[in-house]
């Protein structure tokens, strides 16, 4: 299995090679091999020696083809890439985007103070189109791709969440 | 006039708040915490003596909630209230109201908040005290006639500032006389349009500059004394992210010079208790004074650190009434602390504020280091308030012991569950410019640090990457006989296994 790790240009290939004695596995990780030992696992965490470091990993989330950690208290997002995914990210392009595509969302929570566009009107990539307000800061919400403007979802005064649509621009 | 104080409601949240009862505790003084709906399980209510509830999360109808609060003070019993930094610190018609419910403000009177909070007022006070002002106009504007004569005097580059609209709006910069001309004509219909008045002002544009503020306590019997100042430089959008004490381009003689003129600018306000001078430094070494803020910052620890005072217990003890017992030359700056402002947005994202449950945080220890904090496993982080999480603090001999001991701090401080600004400060405390301790107020653009952060990322990410790739493995249970080692590692203890 090859895996994208962050915004590293290089895959790296991980597998498990085989079982040793003492709940240690041996694994080949990016053309080596190492020591991969076990030694506290809970509920989407690990603590694990890898050779001899210690190492801490929280799974944060766990999606189709990639995963979300903390690991070493370090954010990070590991993407599984298998023939298959490579396959279904070919077909996505060719066939134009897909309905997920249209939808403005919110990165973050927060209240919407201010709507800045106009449904029905052409929108270019950066436009912004609502002002939300979180922590006492205004944060734009800018259009994610040129279109028209078909449908603003929310109003002034309205509380969202993240990944809330905001907005329909096709 | 002297009044002993007993109990004290803290008119604040977060971070502060707990300073301030930490403080109370040290004393013997009875603590009382106030929250709003959002901060039922906050730290502060968590550690007062007493918690009164004060309304619903939005700060207007709780934290800014002046009848309330007083109203509360009242039935608590409370002899003192101190109000912390933002909020109503430096609210003039709060601290009268304090003053007629026979409640002592911890603070400046009323009457030293309405002069240093009015820009222009204070600016004609500190002339005629001969403290150093940024050159340009005195007052408004009244044509382009007297902008051109007042620029001409200061010197261009200037700004031509609207009186009304603050917040960096209607700042317009002239690079000479013609482009000045152009800009008063729009800047005054603009005015117009938006106020009904053109109230411009004229002022000197200082490039390159260095925030350096000193630190300042008067009593009630008139002793004012400097202690020391504070390099506050580095700045996004006029916020303060990392504070330090010395400055590096302050010497001893500099130190006098300034805290001096700092101390004028005090008497000459009439003020009281706890303050702040701020001056702007040009790149030739003038200094000029922009305000005072009458209010204990958020980065009071810096001096603390450097000085081994408890600036809150000396502002109780001057509301008290007590004369500050050390003389100027008594005090000493012993060795160099640094603070990093650790706030809920990620820097990778346009500082996007990040809101939310921090279901677990590890906070820095070890020599030196000091957290102020709100932060503890399970707390949250609200949407309704400042971003400010955690103030990181490190002490050291020198300089280089104190970037050294925060860059080591920020590398064990971890925060789960949102976003943080910890990866902007690691780059910072490697960035030769500031170990060069080339600040301005422009750093961050000057040195492209954002940049600089994301190469960082990039390489803190290629070291964690086996790691990940072995989580990976982990989880997804390619790893044959996971059942076997989680049964095996949670059933037996080591001693089995060895004897084993």
């Amino acid at each position: 299995m090859q895996f994208k790790v962050g915004d590293l240009a290089e895959m790296l290939e991980g597998e498990v090679l085989r079982t040793t004695d003492n709940n240690s596995v041996v694994v080949k990780i990016g053309g080596k091999q190492h020591t991969l030992q076990l030694l506290k696992s809970g509920t989407d965490e690990f603590e694990f020696l890898l050779d001899n470091s210690f190492h801490h990993a929280k799974i944060l989330q766990v999606g189709t083809a990639e995963v979300k950690m903390m690991i070493d208290g370090q954010p990070l997002v590991v993407k599984k890439h298998s023939k298959l995914t490579e396959v279904l990210e070919k077909a996505s392009a060719i066939g134009g985007v897909g309905g997920g595509d249209r939808n403005l969302t919110s990165q973050i929570p927060g209240r919407v103070v201010n709507i800045a566009a106009k449904p029905g009107t052409e929108v270019k990539k950066g436009d912004v189109i609502v002002v939300l307000e979180s922590m006492k800061m205004q944060v734009a919400v800018k259009a994610h791709k040129d279109g028209n403007l078909k449908e603003i979802k929310v109003k002034q005064g309205t509380s969202v969440a993240r990944n809330d649509v905001l907005a329909v621009i096709e | 006039m002297s009044k002993k104080i007993t109990s004290i409601l803290i008119a604040n949240r977060g971070e502060i708040a707990l300073r301030v009862i930490r403080a109370c505790r040290d004393l013997g003084i009875k603590s009382i915490a106030i929250y709003s709906d959002e901060d039922i399980r906050a730290v502060h209510v968590k550690r007062a003596d007493e918690a009164y509830h004060i309304g619903p999360a939005a700060p207007a109808q709780s934290y800014l909630n002046m009848t309330k609060i007083v109203e509360t003070a009242k039935t608590a019993g409370a002899d003192a209230i101190h109000p912390g930094y933002g909020f109503l610190s430096e609210n003039e018609n709060f601290s009268e109201m304090c003053d007629k419910n026979g409640i002592i403000f911890i603070g400046p009177t009323s009457k030293a908040m309405e002069l240093t909070g009015d820009k222009m007022k204070c600016k004609a006070v500190m002339k005629k005290a001969k403290v150093p002002t940024v050159p340009g106009s005195d007052g408004i504007v009244e044509d382009m006639q007297e902008a051109a004569d007042i620029a001409d005097e200061a010197g261009y580059p200037v700004l031509l500032k609207s009186a009304f609209g603050g917040g960096g709006r209607g700042i317009r910069l002239a690079n000479d006389e013609k482009q000045l001309r152009q800009e008063f004509e729009m800047a005054s219909a603009e005015s117009r349009a938006a106020f009904g008045k053109a109230a411009l002002f004229v002022e000197k544009y200082l490039e390159r500059i260095r925030h350096i503020e000193f630190q300042l306590i008067r009593d009630s019997h008139g002793n004012s004394r400097h202690l020391f100042e504070r390099e506050c430089s580095i700045q996004r959008r006029h916020q303060k992210l990392i504070e330090m004490s010395p400055s590096p381009v302050v010497d001893q003689k500099t130190r006098e010079r300034i805290g001096e003129i700092a101390v004028r600018a005090v008497d000459a306000v009439d003020y009281l208790n706890a303050g702040t001078a701020e001056f702007l430094r040009d790149p030739q070494g003038n200094f000029y004074f922009i305000e005072i803020n009458s209010r204990l910052q958020v980065e009071h620890p810096v001096t603390e650190l450097v000085t081994g005072l408890d600036l809150v217990k000396l502002q109780i003890g001057v509301a008290q009434g007590e004369e500050l017992t050390f003389k100027q030359q008594d005090l000493k700056m012993n060795g160099c602390a640094i603070e990093c402002r650790i706030n809920a947005e990620d820097p990778f994202y346009e500082f996007a504020p990040s809101t939310g449950i921090v279901p677990n945080c590890n906070l820095p220890y070890g020599p030196g280091i000091r957290v102020d904090t709100y932060l503890y496993p399970g707390c949250n982080v609200s949407g309704y308030y400042d971003s400010l999480v955690a103030k990181l603090l490190a002490w050291g001999r020198n300089f280089d012991e104190s970037r050294i001991r925060m860059k080591n701090a920020l590398d064990e401080f971890m925060i789960e569950g949102i976003n943080t600004t910890i990866p902007l400060y690691k780059t910072i405390m490697d960035d030769p410019n500031f170990i060069k301790g080339e600040l301005s107020t422009d750093y961050l653009e000057r040195f492209k640090i954002l940049n600089k952060m994301r190469e960082d990322a990039k390489e803190a990410a290629k070291k964690s990457a086996k790691a990940a790739v072995a989580a990976v493995l982990l989880q997804s249970g390619f790893v044959r006989k996971t059942e076997a080692i989680h049964q095996s590692s949670m059933t037996k203890s080591n001693w089995k296994m060895m004897r084993g």
